[in-house]
């Protein structure tokens, strides 16, 4: 937690130096209910965990921001609701999005599977240069392990996924899992323009959204 | 003249109203601090707090009543209950009872006894120390649900038994059996009979353990465990000359082999208590439940508003005392975190001593309250003895303090239970009391008559499942360990099994509707309010979905909500139009922060206590008070949201920062009662509960074309109102053309032909005179009137960005206004008359 808010500070102090750049980008968090991911939000941004983390209904936006090497990243972070009936809401976030963690609960399996039909539907739908994450969080419980560390990276590796296990209890690999992303985000000004091309597209049906869409390099 | 001290005393100051509390600790979890769902383990003491509950339901003339469960620091648990009269033990040796009275008593206990083992409550904790004999000779059974609570002793650190009155059995299963037969308490009680009939303490001078090895040699006793016990103790004449019917009943109680022993129920019918049972039969009516105008919870109630606290009053009397922590320290700590060498603290020990409350205090704040208050009147056609009732209460006190005032709620609560006693009689009486406030303390049962729950509820409930397994079990489960837990009803295990079953039966009843997240939250507050009325939670959850949340748990509801959605928008814009023209400007839809708040109508995004107040308001409400409620949210945020673009306004929603909720109570009721109805109507809203008028069949507008108009419609209905309205707080924009205009017009309307508005600038100048005016209204009703070639969206639009206020558009347009002709007037400009 120590560690968390210095490099939060950091961040979040500017620059100064001509060639800082800013980056910004939104990313998404999917996956079944009750897995963690507003957890993994929480302890990213706040360096908290709550042990009663309330359901997320709809969904909750925050954001972060993070220094890698001269740049600052700034995280647009949309954490939508697990339960599958707010499936129909979930192209409102993703669309446009950079970024996407699919997380699972690595002591349970149908969250797995769950977390697989997300990375289809992403891959389908969602921008073509769509950065995803698979994160297989609550590795603090991995006494009560169901799915199989290899068997999540074969799977990672196949459909070219970054993939690691977590645990927003412990923070283990939380940060990791976000800093990873953000390096494999391009960052030099064409390229993040590129992968804004999503921006256009609406946010919400109708006349909205654009803004949140995220653009890159202010 | 009546003697109003004697009359106070007779009401209120009666031996029935004292009550005690005892207090221990809760078992600390060992060790492990995380369940195998990687949740914390929930302390003991919460367990019990939700285990307890249900023992405050009892209520029967030879039972204590419960009244409240408080958790202290470190696990400690307080128990408070009626507490009147003295043990029966102190008046053991006195040669106090014939042999009738220990008859009566005997029948006493037993039909106590029997109420709590037909709840499957095993006592355990018999004895004649917490057995009360009140002056009238009546008997009184304390502390009866210790075992009960502590999930039959497995809570805490200590045996719950009494030692000479314990059953053999009871030894033998050792300390770590599962629950005791009800028949142990059958055994206790005929020890206490025979302590009765020899008139003596058994085995008083004997140690500890010679005690117990006493109650285990009757095990082996081939005669009559009673003869036995009498000659030990030198009474066998007493045992021989001893009433038969009464021998037998002891005997019968201390039959060795537990199987072989009776039944509450078989001994309750004994011949011997004949008489007692004719007596105990009052002639009761069927219908209408006994009425008191208060009962001893209330008094409890009362004398926590005035100051009274439990902790403080254990604290003083010496029960609650605390050590240094120097003390508790081990001597040695291994690596693993085994702790060595640390003594036991002996406050874990089981402490029975009692302290009894004060009542001085409340008596004292009572000591003003008139006999009349007992006694409220609710109609009479005097309006002289009706203006006599003056209120001597300020009821523009804030909410806050009006419900810690004792006298307030002592007044609050006599008037509502008599309104609850007559429900549904006189609801409207109820629902004008509620309007000025619901007292907390009756709150939920103030909620269910409001929702009008009447009817065989509890039998209903029972008829539904709630047990097969369903594929949304998965689903419900993982909410349930995050609903407000907070709260210790919620997040104890009694509450978690409640809720889940309150939502399995709402599932399974509503075949229309499934269960969406949200629904979880939405139950919290009636679960949290009848914890011990599962049947009435459920009840009020059923009646007000379909009020406030009509087809929003539909599987596809997608329709609905964006319709809600669109209504929310259009409110904003009539009521603030800079506000809701900024929020459009960024882009910051309702899409993006209002589901949760309407979907569980805010219970998802506030603490239960801002609920309650909240919705003490909604249920006097229609289905759009909440979209009001969403208002005046946004209201109380207004200067942060105008000076934040779209990330701060949704990091600003994403963890709503405080609200004052009676703030935005009163701003809600402000514009609910000054938006015409028609604003808000809903294609979707219940149309058993509010029916949509004739000349406003909004169903011919779709969801499309809601969305793009960002000023609401009204009903013609509304605007006749309106013109009609003495207030004048209205403003009709005709916008057809002026030959139009000039050929018929309402009276009161002026004329901005639509063709005039360049659109391109915005600028109310543009607009001339009439602008001004628009520009500066802020109480009026700005309707706009067009006809079937005007377009009716641009214009109001046009307004609504000049920041004008409340601006709706005519549903119908002019057509429809004229059809409405013998109610408003219209003048024919060309023919310079008024018709």
């Amino acid at each position: 937690m120590e560690n968390m808010a210095t490099r939060t500070q950091t961040a979040q102090r500017p620059n100064g130096s001509a060639q800082g750049k800013i980056c910004q980008f939104k990313l998404v968090l999917l996956g079944e209910s009750a897995v963690g991911k507003s957890s993994l939000v929480l302890r990213f941004v706040k360096g908290q965990f709550h042990e009663y983390q309330e359901s997320t209904i709809g969904a909750a936006f925050l954001t972060q921001t993070v220094c890698l090497d001269d740049t600052t990243v700034k995280f647009e972070i949309w954490d939508t609701a697990g339960q599958e009936r707010y499936h129909s809401l979930a192209p409102m976030y993703y669309r446009g999005a950079q970024a996407a963690i699919v997380v699972y609960d690595i002591t349970n399996q149908d969250t797995f599977g769950r977390a697989k039909t997300w990375v289809k539907e992403l891959q389908r739908q969602a921008s073509p240069n769509i950065v995803i994450a698979l994160a297989g969080n609550k590795q603090d419980l991995a006494n009560k392990r169901m799915v199989e560390f290899e068997e999540a990276q074969n799977y990672a590796d196949e459909n070219t996924l970054l993939f690691m296990e977590t645990s927003a209890k412990t923070a283990m690999n939380v940060n990791d899992i976000f800093l990873a992303i953000a390096k494999k985000l391009p960052r030099n000004e064409q390229a993040s323009g590129a992968s804004a091309s999503g921006q256009g597209r609406r946010l919400a049906e109708g006349d909205t959204g654009a803004r949140a869409a995220g653009s890159c390099c202010k | 003249m009546y003697n109003k001290e004697e009359t106070l005393r007779k009401l209120l100051k009666q031996d029935e109203y004292n009550f005690g509390a005892i207090t221990f600790f809760a078992k600390l979890h060992k060790g492990d601090t995380c369940g195998s769902n990687g949740l914390p383990l929930t302390p003991n003491s919460i367990i019990i707090y939700g285990q307890a509950q249900s023992l405050k339901t009892f209520t029967s003339p030879y039972l204590c009543q419960y009244l409240d469960i408080i958790r202290g620091k470190h696990e400690r648990t307080v128990v408070v209950s009626q507490y009147c009269g003295k043990p029966l033990s102190e008046s053991i040796g006195k040669s106090q009872f014939q042999v009738n009275d220990i008859k009566r008593i005997a029948f006493q206990i037993i039909t106590a006894l029997d109420i709590l083992h037909k709840k499957d409550i095993v006592h355990r904790n018999l004895s004649t120390e917490n057995i009360l004999l009140q002056h009238d000779g009546n008997i009184k059974l304390f502390n009866y649900g210790l075992y009960h609570m502590t999930c039959n002793g497995k809570l805490v650190s200590f045996p719950i038994l009494q030692l000479i009155y314990t059953a053999p059995e009871v030894y033998l299963a050792g300390p770590n059996a599962t629950k005791s037969s009800c028949r142990s308490d059958i055994w206790s009680l005929g020890m206490i009979l025979v302590e009765l009939v020899l008139d003596q303490p058994l085995w008083a001078n004997l140690k500890l353990g010679q005690r117990i090895r006493k109650v285990l040699s009757m095990i082996h006793s081939n005669t009559s465990v009673f003869e036995r016990i009498a000659r030990e103790h030198n009474c066998f004449e007493v045992y021989e000359n001893l009433d038969g019917g009464l021998k037998e009943f002891i005997e019968n109680c201390l039959t060795v082999m537990t199987k072989d022993r009776p039944h509450s129920k078989d001994l309750v019918n004994k011949n011997i208590f004949n008489e007692f049972s004719a007596a105990n039969q009052q002639p009761r009516s069927k219908v209408i439940k006994e009425f008191k105008t208060f009962t001893i919870a209330d008094f409890y109630h009362w004398w926590q508003l005035a100051g009274g606290d439990v902790l403080q009053e254990l604290k003083k009397q010496g029960l609650i005392r605390s050590s240094p922590p120097i003390l508790s320290m081990p001597s040695l700590v291994l690596l693993d975190g085994s702790i060595l060498g640390q003594e036991r603290n002996p406050m874990t020990l089981y402490d029975p001593r009692v302290a009894l409350m004060p009542l001085e205090a409340l008596y004292d704040r009572l000591k003003d309250v008139t006999v009349t208050e007992f006694y409220p009147l609710f109609h009479c056609n005097s309006k002289i003895i009706k203006n006599s009732e003056t209120n001597k209460y300020d009821i523009d006190l804030p909410l806050i303090i009006r419900e810690k005032n004792t006298e307030y709620q002592f007044q609050r609560i006599i008037i509502f239970r008599r309104l609850l006693h007559s429900y549904p009689y006189g609801i409207d009486f109820l629902i004008s009391a509620a309007e000025i406030d619901i007292p907390p303390w009756l709150r939920g049962e103030i909620w269910a008559a409001i929702l009008r729950i009447k009817g065989d509820y509890e039998n209903e409930y029972l008829l539904i499942d709630k047990e097969t397994p369903t594929n949304t079990d998965r689903q419900i489960e993982v909410d349930i360990p995050r609903c407000h837990q907070y709260n210790e009803f919620l997040s104890s295990a009694e509450g978690h099994r409640k809720l889940k079953r309150i939502l399995k039966a709402w599932v399974h009843k509503n075949s229309q509707y499934v269960y969406w997240q949200g629904l979880d939250s939405l139950t919290a507050p009636f679960l949290f309010l009848n914890f011990n009325n599962e049947a009435l939670a459920f009840a009020c959850l059923s009646s007000f979905v379909p009020k406030y949340l009509h087809k929003f748990f539909l599987k596809d509801n997608s329709t609905v909500i964006q319709e809600y959605l669109a209504k929310f928008s259009q409110l904003i814009a009539f009521h603030d139009p800079v506000l809701a023209n900024h929020l459009y400007e960024i882009n910051f839809i309702p899409e993006l922060f209002a589901i949760p708040w309407f979907l569980t109508m805010f219970s998802h995004v506030f603490p239960l206590h801002k609920i309650l107040h909240l919705w003490d308001k909604l249920l006097l409400g229609d289905s759009s008070f909440p979209l009001h409620i969403g208002l005046s949210v946004l209201t109380q945020l207004r200067a942060r949201l105008l000076s934040s673009g779209f990330n701060e306004c949704i990091l600003l929603f994403s963890d709503l920062p405080e609200v004052d909720i009676e703030k935005c109570v009163k701003l809600s009721l402000e514009t609910y009662k000054n938006t015409p109805k028609s604003i808000t109507t809903r294609l979707h809203q219940n149309e058993e509960y509010y029916p949509i008028t004739k000349d406003f069949n909004i169903s011919d507008i779709s969801t499309r074309e809601l969305n793009k108009e960002r000023c609401a419609r009204i009903s013609t209905t509304d605007v006749v109102k309106l013109i009609n309205d003495l207030k004048d707080n209205i403003v009709i924009v005709d916008i057809r053309n002026p030959t139009q205009y000039n050929g018929c017009a309402s009276e009161k309307s002026i004329n901005i032909p639509f063709s005039s508005v360049k659109f391109g600038e915005v600028g109310i100048e543009s607009l001339g005179l009439h602008g001004n005016m628009l520009c500066n209204n802020t109480e009026k009703n700005v309707v706009v009137v067009g006809s079937e070639d005007t377009d009716l969206t641009l214009f109001p639009k046009f307004l609504l960005e000049c920041n004008v206020h409340r601006v709706c558009v005519l549903h119908g347009g002019f057509d429809s206004l004229l059809a409405a002709k013998p109610s408003i007037s219209f003048v024919y400009h060309d023919r310079n008359n008024v018709h």
